[in-house]
């Protein structure tokens, strides 16, 4: 997995999918799994798991800065993510709450679109979509306009965009939900990590977390719910997390979640490496292959996201191309998800299908080198030129790379 | 000289790309070039939304989910990359409407042409010049060989009972030296066979019979599933040949296929068949097997993989399960048409179907029924 069939050693840019293991975490694994003993029991057997437990919980709430007792450990984001929307929706109408309204941006994982819609079905609630422009950003402006006070039950708006790494503005959507009487949720799956994160600034109500974007093991995830948010549990069982999520909680995952978190610290200076990385890969990139542009470059972002369109290529064919080059990158044109239709977001955003099927993306990590990156953009300068003239692509004139002058010189400003 | 060895003179190990249906013999033909040494790179299309297939009914065909995952699982096993090429949209737009279109026309179609033509010899080969690949590999039961110019060309497999090139006269023969057909020169036995000693999960998959979008649900349900009410074939009348006796009242001329004995759903005391379907005047007309016998066919769209002679004389297949009759070809001014006239007369021309010719063993080429 890890070398070419001629021996290269691969390269991996895809973190937005996930994270490579810490490999302190690898080292730890097995001193965690070896405290095996369920954390609900009351024997010796018990203590050490239930400490390991509380402890996790401890880290995550610090990293994240809320209190313990408000995070609801789940087996990931789309969990974390479902628990906000159908728990809250739940909730609400359990104490007779009947307001039926939801907001979501047009940005958000599947995992939240879906629970949405299933809200739909099981409540009757209204979905209402927060459109986004080419900026890939949601204007605090068409929330506060879309807002129903007495209606509105919940707003959601994701921290960071998995495609594009546009950053939205969380807060300050916060503080229009809130003045409207409505709860705020955010999924922070693709911010953790990357950038700092704290509820207690962002103001949320609600918060979604997944360890294995943050180079701990799958499995593992958090919702934030601020202290009196009513949510009903998805999964009963036996008083797990406060009869908020039953099972027998996957300590050993939860463990390498709160050990990552325990490295919070770290992030800063992580991502400001990532940035110039991302930064130098992108102004390369811009140099040496003809009318790519890249995706929201004006936006604020996470530093390790950059979303390209190559205008002459099929997202699909070059992701192909570049994986038996041993370079590990994601498009968003239809995939083997199985998905016919190209990403959702790119398309909301405004771009068309086919700028869509021409997208690539790059996501860095903690362990991206700048050879990594200049290996890669020899790739992929090299199978770009080699796709492009089997089509016969000549760049179109003008239009395309007036606007990417544009870009540049409002970017630099 | 057709030179498919391995590896190339620049001493390079030659990259093929096999698509992968998820079948025994797709399968079989991706494991015997792995074991000739090439760089084996396995894409299956995605050509049908499984999500609105039911699971059951999807099982065992070539559109379904589970078939892309034998074939992951199998390229798994043979240690080649895989990709999996959504192609939804094409195959929508070049085989199934033209496939609804043509039953409603009062033809009978035959899609797997049209799948060769714009998927497996356009898209993925198109695929296979992006990824570097030298040669596009598929599961056929076919052969190329050089002819006595040494000129490549394709040949009836091995295996008489499952030749396939009846369905690869579409091939343009500019491309033939870039595709290898690696079970061609095995029988079906040997094929599975093959893939019980590479241990493919497949081995033991019962062939795929039928066309296969369609599924259990037959063809007119399809058609209807593809169809707004307002499209669908009206009611109409079944017609005995000659007397023009009104026999039945039948659903739509889509639940009719030339030559069809059962179903026809009349009692006339003695078999009849179905002679002629007119779409415009929504009558089937049926008559005696005599009826059905023609010894001229005229085919359109006149397709060659080799070169034609004038008037030649060959051997002519007008339909996939026909063993093929001798036929003179003359071709029209233009050459994009054809009249064939056989020696013998042959049974059910049926337009929509395809009339493929060979000399002796080698395609030469085909043309669609009109």
């Amino acid at each position: 997995m890890f070398f070419t069939q001629s021996g290269k050693r691969r390269i991996y840019l895809d973190h937005n999918a996930t994270t490579p293991v810490d490999d302190e975490v690898l080292a730890r694994l097995s001193s965690w799994a070896i405290e095996w003993g369920n954390p609900s029991s009351i024997h010796v057997f018990g203590r050490g798991p239930k400490a390991r437990l509380r402890d996790a919980r401890d880290l995550v709430a610090k990293a994240i800065a809320c209190s313990p007792l408000e995070v609801v450990f789940t087996a990931g984001g789309s969990e974390a993510n479902n628990m906000a929307l159908k728990g809250t929706m739940a909730a609400a109408r359990a104490r007779g709450d009947q307001r039926r309204h939801i907001l979501i941006s047009a940005l958000e994982h599947p995992s939240l679109k879906r629970a949405a819609q299933s809200l739909v079905r099981d409540f009757a609630a209204e979905i209402e979509i927060i459109p986004v422009d080419r900026s890939g950003q949601v204007k605090v402006a068409d929330v506060q306009s879309r807002l129903r006070p007495g209606q509105t039950l919940l707003v959601s708006v994701m921290l960071a965009n998995n495609e594009t790494g546009v950053l939205q503005p969380v807060r300050e959507i916060t503080q229009v939900v809130h003045a409207a009487g409505a709860l705020m949720h955010t999924d922070a799956v693709q911010a953790l990590g990357k950038i700092p994160v704290s509820i207690r600034e962002l103001d949320v109500d609600l918060a979604s977390f997944a360890a294995h974007k943050f180079y701990a093991l799958k499995g593992a995830g958090a919702l934030f719910h601020r202290k009196g948010v009513a949510l009903e549990a998805l999964i009963d069982g036996g008083g797990q997390e406060r009869f908020r999520r039953g099972g027998t909680e996957n300590l050993l995952a939860l463990s390498s979640f709160g050990y990552m978190c325990s490295r919070i610290g770290e992030v800063n200076e992580r991502a400001e490496r990532m940035r110039r990385l991302r930064d130098e890969f992108e102004s390369q990139v811009r140099q040496r292959i003809a009318g790519v542009s890249i995706t929201a470059a004006t936006s604020p972002r996470l530093p390790s996201t950059s979303s390209l369109v190559i205008p002459g290529v099929d997202g699909e064919t070059l992701l192909m191309a570049l994986d038996m080059d041993g370079f590990a990158v994601s498009t968003g044109a239809a995939c083997s998800s199985g998905s016919p239709e190209p990403s959702p977001v790119l398309l909301a955003m405004g771009l068309s299908r086919d700028e869509a099927q021409a997208s690539l993306r790059v996501g860095i990590g903690w362990s991206t080198t700048s050879s990594d990156l200049n290996e890669f953009l020899e790739a992929l300068v090299r199978v770009v030129e080699r796709l492009r003239s089997l089509r016969g692509f000549q760049m179109p004139q003008a239009r395309d790379e007036s606007c990417d002058v544009l870009e540049q010189v409002v970017e630099h400003a | 000289m057709l030179d498919q060895n391995p590896i190339g003179p620049d001493g390079r190990r030659r990259r093929v790309l096999v698509a992968m249906s998820g079948g025994v013999d797709s399968s079989v033909a991706a494991a015997l070039l792995v074991e000739q040494g090439f760089d084996v790179v396995g894409v299956t299309m995605q050509v049908w939304d499984y999500s609105s297939c039911d699971l059951e009914e999807g099982n065992g065909t070539c559109c379904s989910s589970l078939d892309v995952d034998d074939a992951r699982a199998v390229a798994d096993r043979l240690g080649i990359p895989f990709y999996v090429a959504n192609c939804e949209a094409k195959f929508k737009a070049s085989v199934i409407d033209p496939f609804v279109n043509s039953y409603l026309q009062g033809q009978t179609p035959l899609p797997c042409v049209n799948c060769n033509t714009y998927l497996k010899f356009d898209h993925l080969l198109d695929r296979m010049r992006e990824l570097d690949c030298d040669f596009l590999a598929t599961g056929h039961y076919a052969l190329i060989e050089m002819d006595a110019h040494g000129r490549p060309g394709i040949v009836t497999s091995e295996d008489d009972w499952k030749d396939q090139t009846y369905f690869l006269f579409t091939i343009d023969p500019e491309i033939v030296p870039k595709l290898m057909f690696p079970v061609g020169h095995l029988r079906k036995p040997e094929v599975r066979a093959l893939a019980e000693k590479h241990q493919l999960l497949n081995a033991r998959k019962k062939d795929s019979v039928g066309i296969c979008f369609v599924g259990s649900q037959g063809y007119a349900n399809f058609i209807n599933s593809q169809i707004s009410p307002e499209q669908r074939p009206q009611p109409g009348v079944v017609r005995l040949y000659p007397s023009g006796e009104i026999l039945a009242q039948h659903e739509g001329v889509h639940h009719f296929t030339y030559g069809q004995r059962k179903g026809v759903g009349v009692a006339t005391g003695q078999p009849v068949f179905v002679l002629k379907i007119d779409p415009a005047t929504r009558e089937v007309w049926v008559g005696e097997e005599k009826y059905l016998m023609s010894d001229r066919v005229r085919v359109q769209d006149l397709r060659l993989v080799d070169s034609l002679g004038e008037g030649e004389r060959l051997r002519v297949k007008i339909r996939y399960a026909h063993k093929g009759s001798y036929a003179r070809v003359n071709r029209s001014e233009d050459g994009r048409s054809a009249e064939l006239v056989f020696e013998e007369p042959v049974r059910a021309v049926t337009p929509g179907q395809a009339a493929v010719m060979y000399r002796e063993s080698r395609l030469v080429g085909g043309g669609w029924i009109v």
